[in-house]
């Protein structure tokens, strides 16, 4: 526990010189109140632990670290949405079916329908994003628990997709995107692998495994990693340094304050689950585009998953405080512990087991973090 | 608050160390193959497939790592196969659930010049594609329209086929084939019954109420098959139908066929898929040697004739 | 008790311009809700440079008129006139605009964001690269620390909580909060009703500050003792009605106690008491 002023004593007059008290909150103290250290010590934990478990297992080497890093970007794109909306004080359950529904809105149009494929994935983003604003519109008006409401989307946007689907296509996997995507602009924004000259060069001289055909075994950076940092990096901007940041931590902090401070909380929030609606909708055009098919079980579960990285990264169930950046090392200790355990050889029925575990160790922590901040005790 | 934090910790940390430890030590200086299924962990049909991979692990002294994704999506399956690679394993042993998903996945595998063998799910032509060693399975279309062709000369008009794994593309192919087997259009014979057994009996009892002219149901495996043997019970309907037939077997599947209620399950001998791919890749391993034939486990009919020999091992190796 | 009076015991102060001038009357103000008649006709005036308490016990129309002061609620009839010219509000931030800003009791501060963060909530400063604009929190910290420095609050770090301010320090802050943006009424409500006795002076202190400046403070209370200690003005809430309207000199602690207490058998009980209720 901090110290604290005695606020019984007499005011001190106002003089400008440096607080000598200000020196005295430690680092460890300050590193303790912020809400990604939880998140920052279990990242250390897992590495150290992976190290011992399978450090000679190829998962350090390049197509090792590759194979973790796709699954933590993945989670990174969906986490950072998750986060934001968390900290905004609500939920979307229906992330996992989003991105099903945006993969099969840009495959359908593209193959049934001779739509361009630029203007697919266009139409995708906009249709995804008007079915956010309306789970936020629903939510914001009724009052009813975004829990609730978006459970329900989650059910409608997987039904729609299936039916619609069938309807269109008579199948729920629709494939053959590849010959539509090929050369095209707006394919390789999700899907090309960036530096392979480099790559290239790298294995040539050693420093990763080259392949007994003469590519490496990395060929590139994907651009799925590229969006993750990307959106991770707007989103912790948006959130520590632009007003709208300071909006989204008054909205789920206490949303009535808030509006009574004159802070616009419903639009604050429509926007909140229109932007998770795009994080889906970009991890939905990079699978698709990577894989060259839709499928309409895609993303499934992936909204709890989304959920477990932002409260691993910090996030307060109940919102108002959290950060990306702890979304984005939950997502890290998630790809890590997921691929990890494969490497080392477990079974992987353990995964959930550690997973549960870890999920139940963040939210301990969180709160005993929330009782630090707020002095109570 | 610290010390039960690191108390939980440490707890989580024995767990693991102490699952991976014992695992590893057993595969000592063993072959590793990584099996990797498309099956999500609640498809109780794979027991069979594990059983024979553990029977394979330990004919062959080698040590064998069962994967799957969680939930069944495709995309997960394809991360599963590029972490097996990297972790440098003697072979892998996949499932085609998805050609265009797995492809490149599959296809980075034997770049890295890991023997693959493709088993269950996909076509022989797929397999080779991919530039897998052999394909070990049975080939959907072809067992669907067997069992069309069957419930064609028992009469049958109209069908239901109960899809429980509707996302997999070999799943439309079972319900295809047999209604050309039948020789009539799919149009909505086909139900979306989910895993759920109070779901899909209700589906079916709902399918059937308003099909009244229905007289043939398919089903494609022990998940839809079960609730469906239930309700045909249940309602004591079962000479409104002339053929009842479903995909694979289990002990359900086997106890209606013996009482009259079911009239063939389609074997695929799953057993087959997991422990042969295993010898076959130990085997090319240890000596370089590998059949250099695709090998159909199915499509071979399990019934009312021969469900004595079939039912004893039910759900275990059959 | 004794003591707390005495940490605010009035003190010269320096008399801006405008001193005395109206800032809020209202004039018979009523409101309905529905069949239920919660304001009866209610007249008040508050001036620049004053602190003017609204007593009154529970139902007599407090909250429902410091609701209608500050645009949550529309008057049913009655007079209103802000700055001279009369007014009607359909929402807080409209009243906010006209200056006159209300610290409510419980919906003040937001406990997990930190003191600039809520300091500057709804008004937070922008600074401009290129197109696109970001908070400015150097500049949000510096007036936070000072603001809170002015106040009396040792602030380590603004960027901490205020859940580990105290609750007397979050009262004054929220009311630092409405005073550095420009209010020229506030409104209070209960500002002391959950504190103790030292917080509480704290707050009455920093009300005496704001009065100073030359705000108009409406301090709605049900204790006594902290409206005489700080108040310049006292109007008594009864049933929907103003009972009357007293300066400090015309009203003693003991009458002011009498006269809110209103009703007969209730000054009986409290002597019976001897006079601690």
């Amino acid at each position: 526990m901090a110290e604290r002023s005695d606020p019984g004593t007499p005011a001190t007059p106002i003089v400008d010189v440096v607080d000598e008290r200000l020196g005295r909150q430690s680092w460890y103290q300050r590193l303790m109140v912020r809400p990604d250290s939880g998140a920052l010590a279990g990242v250390v934990l897992v590495f150290l632990f992976f190290t011992f478990a399978a450090g000679d297992t190829g998962m350090f080497a390049s197509d090792g670290i590759l194979s973790w890093m796709t699954v933590t970007a993945q989670l990174m794109i969906i986490g950072s949405g998750a986060a934001l909306l968390m900290i905004g004080g609500e939920f979307d359950l229906s992330v996992g079916s989003m991105i099903g529904f945006s993969g099969m809105m840009i495959a359908i149009p593209t193959i049934y329908f001779d739509v361009p494929i630029g203007v697919s994935v266009v139409l995708a983003f906009v249709v995804a994003m008007a079915i956010g604003a309306l789970n936020g519109y629903i939510i914001v008006r009724t009052r009813l628990p975004s829990f609730i409401v978006t459970l329900a989307s989650l059910y409608i946007l997987r039904g729609l997709t299936i039916a619609l689907s069938i309807l269109f296509t008579n199948r729920t996997i629709v494939s053959g995107l590849k010959e539509y995507s090929d050369d095209s602009f707006v394919a390789s924004l999700f899907s090309a692998k960036l530096f392979p000259g480099f790559f290239q060069w790298l294995a040539d001289n050693g420093i990763i495994l080259k392949l007994p055909n003469g590519a490496p075994a990395v060929p590139g950076i994907p651009m799925l990693i590229v969006w993750a940092f990307a959106l991770a990096v707007v989103g912790h901007v948006v959130l520590t340094r632009t007003r709208i940041g300071n909006w989204i931590f008054a909205s789920g902090g206490d949303a009535n304050a808030a509006r009574n401070v004159g802070v616009p909380v419903s639009a604050v929030k429509i926007s909140l689950f229109m932007a998770t609606a795009f994080c889906a909708t970009v991890f939905a055009a990079c699978q698709v585009f990577e894989f060259g098919s839709a499928a309409a079980d895609r993303g499934l579960l992936k909204e709890f998953e989304a959920i477990i990285a932002a409260v691993i990264g910090g996030c307060l169930l109940t919102g108002g405080y959290g950060s990306v950046i702890g979304a984005c090392l939950g997502a890290l200790i998630f790809g890590v512990v997921q691929q990890g355990i494969l490497f080392a050889g477990a079974p992987s029925d353990w995964f959930q087991v550690f997973l549960g575990a870890m999920l139940l160790i963040a939210v301990l922590f969180n709160s005993s973090i929330r009782r630090r901040v707020t002095g109570e005790r | 608050m610290k010390t039960v934090l690191l108390r939980g910790v440490l707890m989580a940390a024995a767990m693991v160390v102490g699952v991976a430890t014992t695992t590893s030590s057993a595969l000592a200086d063993n072959e590793r193959f990584v099996f990797v299924s498309h099956a999500p962990d609640s498809d109780s049909w794979w027991n069979v497939i594990k059983n024979a991979i553990k029977n394979a692990e330990h004919d062959e002294g080698v040590k064998v790592e069962y994967r799957n994704p969680p939930t069944g999506d495709i995309a997960d399956m394809a991360r599963i196969i590029q972490q097996a690679t990297a972790s440098n394993p003697n072979g892998i042993v996949t499932t085609i659930a998805d050609f265009d998903v797995l492809q490149s996945a599959i296809q980075g595998a034997v770049a890295k010049g890991i023997p693959v063998i493709t088993v269950n799910s996909g076509t022989a032509e797929q397999s080779k594609e991919l530039g897998a060693m052999m394909h070990i399975g049975q080939p959907e279309y072809d067992a669907g329209k067997g069992a069309g062709e069957r419930a064609k000369a028992a009469g049958v008009t109209h069908f239901l086929c109960v899809n429980h794994y509707i996302t997999n593309p070999a799943s439309v192919q079972r319900c295809q084939g047999y209604a050309d087997g039948l020789g009539v259009k799919l149009g909505d014979q086909m139900i979306d019954s989910g895993i759920d057994p109070t779901g899909i009996y209700n589906k079916v009892k709902a399918f059937i109420a308003s099909h009244p002219d229905t007289d043939g149901i398919i089903t494609l495996g022990p998940n839809s098959a079960d609730p469906t043997i239930k309700y045909i019970g249940d309602s004591g309907s079962r000479s409104k139908f002339k053929s009842v037939i479903s995909f694979d077997l289990d002990a359900d599947i086997s106890k209606a066929i013996k009482d009259g209620t079911m009239d063939a399950a389609i074997d695929q001998q799953p057993y087959l898929q997991g422990y042969l791919p295993i010898v076959f890749l130990t085997q090319y391993v240890r000596y370089g040697v590998m059949p250099s034939n695709n090998v159909n486990t199915g499509p071979g009919f399990v019934t009312k004739k021969n469900i004595e020999l079939v039912e004893k091992l039910a759900g275990e190796y059959r | 008790m004794a003591t707390a009076m005495q940490a605010v015991s009035p003190r010269e102060e320096a008399r801006p311009e405008g001193w005395g001038r109206p800032l809020i009357e209202v004039r018979e103000l009523t409101k309905h809700f529905g069949p239920v008649v919660a304001l009866a006709g209610v007249s008040l005036t508050v001036s620049a440079g004053e602190v003017h308490c609204l007593l009154g016990d529970n139902g007599a129309g407090k909250s429902t008129l410091i609701k209608t002061l500050s645009g949550v609620h529309k008057p049913t009839g009655g007079d209103f006139v802000v700055d001279g010219k009369p007014v009607t509000f359909s929402s807080p931030r409209e009243a906010l605009d006209a200056g006159i800003a209300t610290v409510f009791q419980d919906l003040a501060m937001i406990p997990l964001l930190s003191i600039t963060r809520n300091f500057f909530m709804g008004r937070e400063p922008v600074k401009r690269v290129g197109p696109l604009s970001f908070m400015d929190m150097d500049f949000a910290n510096k007036v936070a620390r000072q603001e809170m420095r002015r106040i009396g609050i040792d602030v380590r770090d603004p960027e901490q909580a205020v859940g580990t301010l105290s609750g007397g320090e979050r009262q004054c802050v929220a009311i630092a909060r409405a005073v550095y943006f420009g209010a020229k009424v506030l409104i209070l409500d209960e500002p002391t009703s959950a504190l103790g006795v030292a917080q509480t002076s704290m707050v009455l202190k920093f009300i005496r500050q704001v009065r100073a400046k030359g705000l108009g403070v409406i301090f709605i209370t049900h204790n006594v003792r902290h409206a005489y200690a700080v108040g310049d003005r006292f109007t008594i809430l009864n049933r929907g009605r103003t009972l009357g309207t007293y300066a400090k000199t015309e009203i003693g602690l003991d009458e002011l106690q009498t006269k809110m207490a209103g009703d007969k058998e209730l000054q009986d009980l409290s002597e019976e008491l001897g006079g601690t209720v």
